[in-house]
């Protein structure tokens, strides 16, 4: 028996090409290869419809009353609050300024479905690492590819490609529900605003970002369920309950106005204060302050979530 | 040193509360099936997932061909690895699971339909991996450790749920592969299988290395396990003369009277009835099997920790 034979290759490979792609490529095949794909395309299409709907109906109202009031004044009501007051002021300057509602109102329409949209890219993002551990693919995937914090990294750039479809998709169908819309009602399709514009765009970022911190959550928390549970929990008790959590303390144990900044802190209230047009709500932060916490959000996630899953035996 | 050679040198795990291998050192060399045999609990899978850069050792190295498995180029093409029975995506299908990993290794699509025939799996390959059996799913592994027509093969328990069939098939395919040169590590608790398959074993227990070298060597060394077989019509006599005189033996008598003695040569078995006066009818050695040695080896390291 020899023990030198040297093995005759008996299959011929092409060259394989750039790493990164290789990854983003496979990342896509396993995305496209399991349901997950329509069933959160379905949940995107079905909930921007909706979205679609409920806005250009509010919306609808909104420019009727802008248009219709004459030369109110603005009176404060009992309350001394500067708070409050402030953002009667605010909201009485967008009810009463036709131009102002418009754009608001073209804003809110082209980025309709936002909310859950942003949630589902979040549970993407989460779902394609922890799908790895919850099926065992882990070990395939780490064999493929030893270096896992470029595994890590082409999870983020799919998140990132999954976020950009989605919000192309969700833009496009939002554009032109909006312009039919406008223009039924004899105004512009506010296009040519920079806050509507800047809406747009932002909605973008916003959903570049959540498909980041999705993944950051998902690499810290490994089990499926608890990462999903977790985000989606999170996701929509920032809207929901943070705020009023926050105001309740502002308005009985904490008088101070930072109080209601430091909100900011949450990171879907960040994201409602990078994408508002508007101050989201009276003493938030400026826009980009949002922005910078998404963002340090997503590295920080991202940084630890790829020490952890560096060090991680997989077994 | 061949490219293909593995060599694991001081290789260390502690897990939180169990040393799962304890400095561990061996060699497989190309060309050759190498059984990784150890009871429950030696620490085989946690060898071989350290190997290959799954498990971050403790202390000590593994290497593939002078190399660590995260310093290969293109690891697929090197080493292809079957190390559990379920890990594919319940809701894919056998096809695109292969393909997912031949665009991360760069690997063209065909290889995928290549490698699916190679086991036998094509009529399944559009089907979902839940609906497959064990044994196919243990197919769809080696098809995976096949793609990038790897030099060295590392399968842990792979013939777990492959019927008789497929059994004798992996024997001829890993038979085949290693005569082309290629490197067979493969850990098993069949062990009559593995005394069909292996040229050399590698032996573990609690951790540490127990016996490593050529099947045949081993089995020779050991024959003090031998079994010697006596046909007597004096059975009582040659029990007791046995208990008294040659300390360590045990006796078992089969139904039709055969005695099986072990722990002693059949000559010194023929020696103990002459002296005793038992007729003997017939004294045959039987020489151990690979089932012997292993539970010699293992006696008492085998508990689960
Ligand atoms: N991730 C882990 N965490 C803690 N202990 C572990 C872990 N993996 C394995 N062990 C322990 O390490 C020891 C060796 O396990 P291992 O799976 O390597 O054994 P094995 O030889 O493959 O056993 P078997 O023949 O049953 O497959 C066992 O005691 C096991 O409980
Ligand atoms: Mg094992």
């Amino acid at each position: 028996m020899t023990t030198t034979t040297a093995v005759a290759p008996t299959v011929a490979f092409p060259d394989p090409g750039p790493a990164p792609l290789r990854l983003i490529r496979s990342e896509l095949i396993k995305i496209r290869s399991t349901n997950v794909w329509w069933l959160f395309g379905i949940g995107v299409v079905l909930f921007t419809a909706l979205a679609l709907v409920v806005w250009t109906l509010i919306g609808n109202s909104q420019i009727d009353t802008a248009a219709a009031a004459g030369n109110d004044v603005f009176t404060p009501s009992q309350g001394t609050d500067a708070a409050q007051i402030a953002a009667e002021r605010q909201q009485f300057a967008v009810e009463h300024d036709l131009s102002r509602t418009l754009i608001s109102v073209a804003a809110q329409i082209y980025t309709s479905g936002q909310f859950f949209g942003l949630m589902f890219v979040m549970l993407i993002g989460t779902v394609l690492i922890t799908n790895e551990f919850f099926h065992q693919t882990a070990t395939t995937t780490f064999l493929a590819t030893p270096h896992r914090t470029a595994v890590i990294l082409s999870k983020l750039a799919t998140a990132m490609l999954a976020a950009a479809f989605f919000w192309i998709f969700t833009t496009v169908l939002s554009l032109a529900t909006g312009a039919i819309f406008l223009s039924a009602k004899g105004y512009g399709t506010q296009l040519d605003q920079w806050p509507v514009l800047r809406a747009i765009l932002f909605n973008g970022l916003a959903y570049a970002l959540w498909g980041v911190l999705g993944v950051g959550l998902g690499v810290l928390i490994r089990s499926q369920i608890g990462a999903v549970l977790v985000g989606s929990i999170s996701y929509v008790a920032g809207t929901f309950l943070i705020q009023p959590i926050v105001f309740l303390i502002y308005t009985f144990l904490i008088k101070k106005t930072w109080v209601l900044t430091a909100m900011v802190a949450w990171p879907a209230i960040a994201s409602g204060i990078m994408i508002s047009p508007e101050d989201a709500y009276p003493y938030a932060p400026d826009w980009w302050v949002g922005g910078l916490v998404l963002v340090g959000y997503s590295v920080l996630f991202g940084a630890i979530g790829t020490l952890i899953t560096r060090r991680r035996d997989i077994s | 040193m061949s490219d293909g050679q593995i060599v694991v040198s001081g290789l260390t795990k502690q897990f939180k509360k169990v040393r799962a291998v304890d400095n561990l050192s061996f060699t497989v060399e190309p060309g050759r099936v190498t059984g990784f045999l150890g009871p429950n609990g030696a620490g085989k899978t946690t060898t071989l997932r350290m190997l290959l850069n799954l498990v971050t050792p403790t202390g000590g190295t593994g290497t593939i061909g002078g190399r660590r498995y995260a310093d290969l180029s293109q690891p697929l093409r090197t080493v292809g690895a079957v190390l559990e029975a379920s890990s594919a995506h319940k809701g894919r299908t056998g096809r695109n699971h292969l393909r997912m990993i031949c665009a991360a290794a760069g690997f063209p699509n065909r290889r995928a339909d290549e490698v699916l025939d190679l086991v036998g799996l094509t009529p399944a390959a559009k089907r979902k991996f839940k609906g497959y059996s064990l044994g196919m799913r243990q197919r769809l592994g080696i098809a995976a450790a096949m793609l990038g027509d790897p030099r060295v093969l590392i399968l842990d328990e792979p013939a777990n749920g492959l019927d008789p069939e497929g059994i004798r098939w992996m024997r001829g395919l890993l038979r085949t592969l290693a005569d082309e040169g290629r490197t067979i590590l493969v850990s098993s608790h069949l062990l009559s299988e593995m005394e069909l398959l292996a040229d050399d074993v590698v032996i573990i227990a609690a951790g540490k290395l127990v016996k490593q070298g050529p099947v045949t060597e081993v089995v020779d060394g050991m024959a003090h396990v031998a079994r010697v077989r006596v046909q007597t019509p004096q059975a009582n006599e040659l029990v007791k003369a046995l208990a008294d005189t040659v300390p360590g033996t045990t006796v078992s008598r089969a139904d039709d009277g055969t005695l099986t003695v072990i722990g002693t040569e059949a000559a010194t078995v023929g020696r103990t009835a002459l002296k005793a006066g038992v007729e003997l009818h017939e004294l045959t050695t039987e020489r151990p099997d690979l089932e012997d040695v292993f539970l010699d080896l293992t006696a008492g390291k085998a508990a689960i920790r």
